[in-house]
């Protein structure tokens, strides 16, 4: 059952499941010019992008998507308060069940597709009276609440659309209907008739809305803002009989005013299908007249003509205080433009430029080098001490390992060749990749997964062995277990002050087992990096695990690598600038010509 | 999206298939001719028209005892009276007193479940003996509510009942009435079926029943148009719906919204003009300009072909919440567009209400070209009465 003064105090977070974009902007439209702080979609389950990007005001946002509710950080799961499911009617079951199961804090939604097989929906009513949610729909425009609450496409997509009609302060007509477009219709001539609107609700043409409308009309009885109640029926079903007996019980005493379509049908022998599933009359008590007819008896003011309904909508009482007009601030919003690019790290702020919302320079007087890395690289600012010290120490262990790795030979090479700096650098740059220098991501990949899947070490080793796969972050050429490599003791370090450290037991959990196969399967410098970097966001800087999964996916982990390394390849550029080394040339002994057996 | 009945030789077969028990019957119809391979020389037959007529019996479209000589004779003889959908299957012998009646349908409550002892084609009057009860959407307690009946205290019964039950849920049937139902020792006989399915379900049921069983009970032939939009409908993410209801109307309707286009057919009907109105029909969903293009196509085409004196068009429709008005007309000025000389010499005038997303672009554009082309009635936008275009309209005629 739905409580509209509750919803009216509640703070709307509404995650929709699908994506479209003209009616999830008009929900921000209206969220702006409700004058929220802050924009009442919050995510968007859909496949594609990481976000979407939409208007909130003149201002451009990024809502994020996921793919699944799985890929949704707690965090955001426990704020979601409102759901607009926008797949289509096959789907509707699965995902709004998946989303009532796994969202803690959701006190209802609507449902917007049509064509939602009857057992669906009524699976879905028996869910929604049993958790005491709301579901409005299927097939519903949805749900609006003046200056609060706008769920679905009612009240229109399109700015002027939500100004003409007066969404923005609260007023005493509760307007109910089957039917999207007479919902929107009947809030127009509302409007224009000097009333406001309470609430509007469209519970759907289909026949089995979860929200029934007698649900409607009480929650219309119990909201204390409705003072009267205009009602929109179509023919077919018997809900309006249900609504005449509230009436006739006293349960609902506030004023009514209907009118029921479908007159015409009473010329034909065999009515025509009109647009609504449920519009087809199957009995007397189920034409428009016999639906008239029982509500006139009831009491309410039924309307034997859409004039004479507009007339009974005139006599209610004039909405009596001056509203303020938004249609100026809705003006101002028309010349809006959508950005080139979108940036959430830096620009310029009254002039000034800026990095993570703070002023350059405040910024870089306050912090070290490594807090400045880490905090860009992520994106917000750094929290703790702790991955400060480590991302320093990092960035200095990875500067240099010599010339003989790829990336230095490359750089090296190219220098020789009489090219400069930025040149020679980019080709040291281009190296790094999978096999040198790439493997920190990949290795962040691996113990991400293993804790995710709860698997054993055991486990996890299997399954890479059983598809004869490297793992990366295990394995040196050097050192072994019975000489340990003196960096990776060090980077260890870093991981005995932390308490849970998941990460790292994980990774040394497998390195124990691959070790005992073989003594150079250790845990190698890029392994534990990625460990304790993982171990230090989760518990110091309280990433969430769907969170870590995203930095996997947008190569964080290699950043650090990328960034410390161009330092030695910057180096080694310098040093053959100094040495004046001649092109470089392979003498021929050290060329082999490879023979393939062609047999 | 709604109920739609199938045939019953199709209702049968799932039925069947999923009891495990033979089915014989043959259905004949334009893409199945009759197999004489098929019929049995020495049995009798039973020959009725399958197109969810209702009281088929008391019409006479039910043909029973039929020889295998004279089957192809009683399908002419259905065929005359205007079917082309039949089932022909075994004449079962059996005594009245065996005829029982079953019956279940969807509510919102759960499976209603109709039983009585004394079935037959004049169940309906003996309701007092009709008895009834609702199994719960709750799996497991359906079995236990079966037994309220006494009939079903029988474990073979119960089981077959719980069977039908579970069909029912599985290919989301709607209805499903057995009449007369036989049980003898050896087997089940569904000699009568009437059977209604949820047709948003299609995709669920692997294709135990498709569009090509749906019975329409409307045998109206369909005009070209309507076909044409019925095509429309199943290939779009919008809905569009269009019925002839005389063909030589003068009030041709071109209406957007469930709700809001049975307001304007009401209108209609209320000022005195139904008998005029020459369709019902409706696009919603927000719809591209090309579709809405080949819907207006349909609907003039209609227009264009009545043989009435004075015709008008009415374009209508409530205030949209997520159809773009702008681009839906775009694709009506382009339909009217094509046949502009031919709308102005039958002299036919366009009066035009809506509102919705860009609404303000959608009615001038509309407004410049009928003004041009010099078809203007009306156009309006949600300043005048949903009711009030109609009222416009009719005064030209």
């Amino acid at each position: 059952m739905i409580d509209i003064e509750r919803l009216r105090e509640k703070e709307a977070r509404v995650i929709t499941i699908g994506s479209y974009p003209a009616i999830i902007q008009s929900i921000l439209d209206f969220d702006y010019l409700a004058k929220k702080a802050q924009p009442s979609v919050i995510a968007i389950i859909a496949t594609g992008r990481n976000n979407e990007r939409y208007f909130f005001g003149k201002k451009e946002i990024l809502i994020p998507v996921y793919a699944t509710t799985g890929a949704i950080p707690t965090k955001k799961k426990e704020q979601c308060t409102f759901f607009l499911n926008l797949s289509s009617g096959r789907r509707v079951l699965h995902s709004t069940q998946d989303l009532l199961d796994t969202f803690p804090n959701i006190a209802g939604g609507v449902i917007f597709a049509e064509g939602v097989p009857e057992t669906h929906a009524l699976t879905l009513y028996n869910k929604a009276v049993k958790n005491k949610q709301f579901i409005v729909g299927p097939s519903s425009i949805g749900l609006l609440i003046p200056g609060c609450l706008k769920l679905g496409a009612i009240g229109g997509v399109d700015m002027p659309q939500l100004t003409d009609a007066k969404l923005f302060s609260s007023g005493s007509v509760a307007v109910l209907s089957a039917s999207g477009g007479m919902t929107n219709e009947i809030i127009t001539t509302v409007v224009q008739l000097g009333k406001r609107v309470s609430f509007a609700l469209s519970f759907g043409g289909e026949r089995y809305p979860v929200t029934t409308p007698k649900d409607a009309f009480l929650a219309a009885e119990n909201d204390p803002q409705t003072e009267a109640i205009v009602y929109f029926g179509e023919l077919g079903g018997t809900d309006e009989h249900a609504i005449a007996a509230l009436l006739c019980e006293k349960k609902i005493t506030k004023k009514v005013i209907c009118y029921i379509a479908g007159a015409i049908a009473e010329m034909f022998e065999t009515p025509p299908q009109f647009g609504h599933a449920k519009a087809l009359a199957a009995t007397q008590e189920e034409t428009a007249a016999g639906k008239r007819k029982v509500l006139q008896a009831a009491g309410a003011d039924v309307a034997s003509s859409y004039t004479e309904f507009i007339d009974l909508i005139t006599a209610l009482p004039n909405a009596s205080e001056e509203l303020e007009n938004v249609a100026d601030v809705a003006h101002g919003l028309r010349e809006r433009q959508k950005s080139l690019i979108s940036t959430s790290i830096s620009g310029d702020k009254d002039g000034q430029p800026h990095l993570l919302n703070e002023d350059l320079l405040t910024f870089t007087n306050n912090n070290s080098f490594a807090t400045v890395v880490a905090s860009l690289f992520l994106g917000k600012k750094v929290k703790s001490k702790e991955l400060e010290l480590f991302v320093d120490f990092v960035l200095r262990l990875l500067v240099d390992h010599g010339p003989y790795v790829s990336g230095a030979m490359n750089t090296i090479i190219t220098a020789r060749a009489g090219r400069d700096l930025v040149s020679s650098l980019s080709a040291g740059l281009l190296t790094i990749g999978p096999r040198f220098g790439g493997a920190i991501n990949q290795a962040a990949e691996n113990w991400l997964r293993g804790v995710a899947d709860t698997k054993s070490p055991g486990a996890f080793v299997e399954e890479f062995a059983s598809k004869r796969k490297y793992i990366s972050g295990i394995g040196h050429k050097k050192y072994r277990v019975d000489l340990p490599d003196p960096r990776v003791v060090e980077i260890k370090k870093f991981a005995e002050k932390l308490s849970v450290k998941k990460y790292t037991t994980f990774a040394l959990g497998v390195e124990k087992i691959t070790a005992a196969k073989k003594g150079n399967l250790i845990l190698n410098v890029d392994g534990a990096i990625a460990a304790v970097l993982l171990d230090i966001l989760s518990e110091k800087e309280k990433i969430d695990e769907q969170e870590l999964q995203r930095l996997t996916e947008i190569e964080f982990f290699n950043a650090f690598f990328v960034l410390s390394r161009s330092v030695g390849f910057i180096s080694h550029f310098l040093d053959q600038k100094r040495l004046d080394e001649g092109l470089f040339r392979l003498p021929d002994h050290l060329v082999t010509q490879a023979d393939f057996d062609e047999e | 999206m709604a109920r739609k009945k199938i045939s019953e030789y199709r209702a049968k077969q799932i039925l069947t298939k999923a009891l495990e028990l033979p089915y014989e019957g043959v259905c004949v119809d334009a893409d199945h001719l009759l197999q004489h391979e098929s019929i049995d020389s020495n049995k009798l037959y039973v020959v009725k028209v399958d197109e969810g007529v209702k009281k088929r019996m008391k019409q006479g479209l039910v043909l029973l005892k039929q020889t295998a000589k004279e089957i192809p004779q009683a399908i002419v003889s259905l065929q005359q009276k205007g079917y082309t959908h039949f089932i022909i299957e075994q004449f079962i012998p059996h005594e009245k007193t065996e005829e029982k009646y079953l019956s279940l349908s969807l509510t919102r409550e759960g499976i209603v479940v109709l039983y009585s002892d004394k079935g037959g084609i004049d169940v309906e009057e003996k309701q007092e003996t009709i008895k009834k009860i609702v199994i719960s959407n709750d799996k497991e307690k359906s079995r236990s509510d079966l037994s309220s009946i006494a009939w079903f205290r029988d474990d073979k019964r119960k089981e077959i009942a719980a069977k039908l039950i579970e069909i029912f849920n599985k290919y989301h049937f709607t209805l499903l009435e057995i009449n007369p139902l036989v049980i003898t020792k050896d087997s089940i006989y569904f000699l009568d079926i009437a059977a209604e399915v949820d047709n948003a379900a299609e995709f669920f049921v692997d294709a135990a029943w498709k569009d090509e069983d749906y019975r329409e009970s409307d045998r109206r032939t369909k005009t070209e148009e309507e076909e044409a939009i019925e095509k429309l409908s199943q290939k779009s993410q919008a809905s569009f719906k269009l019925e002839v209801l005389n063909a030589d109307g003068s009030v041709f309707m071109l209406l957007s919204g469930g709700g809001a286009s049975i307001v304007l057919a009401d209108e209609v009907y209320n000022v005195g003009h139904g008998k005029e109105l020459a369709n019902y029909g409706e696009y919603s969903g927000n719809p591209n300009a090309e579709e809405v293009y080949l819907y207006t196509k349909n609907l003039i085409s209609l227009l264009l072909k009545s043989k009435a004196q004075k015709k008008v068009l009415i374009i209508a429709g409530g205030v949209a919440n997520f159809t773009d008005v702008r681009l839906t007309f775009a694709g009506i000025i382009k339909a009217l567009d094509a046949e502009k000389d031919a709308l102005r010499d039958q002299n036919i005038k366009v009066f035009v209400r809506r509102g919705g997303p860009h609404q303000k672009e959608g009615l001038a554009n509309m407004q410049n070209f009928l003004q041009k082309e010099a078809l203007l009635g009306n156009v309006s936008g949600p300043e005048m009465p949903l009711q009030e275009i109609v009222t416009l309209a009719l005064k030209t005629i």
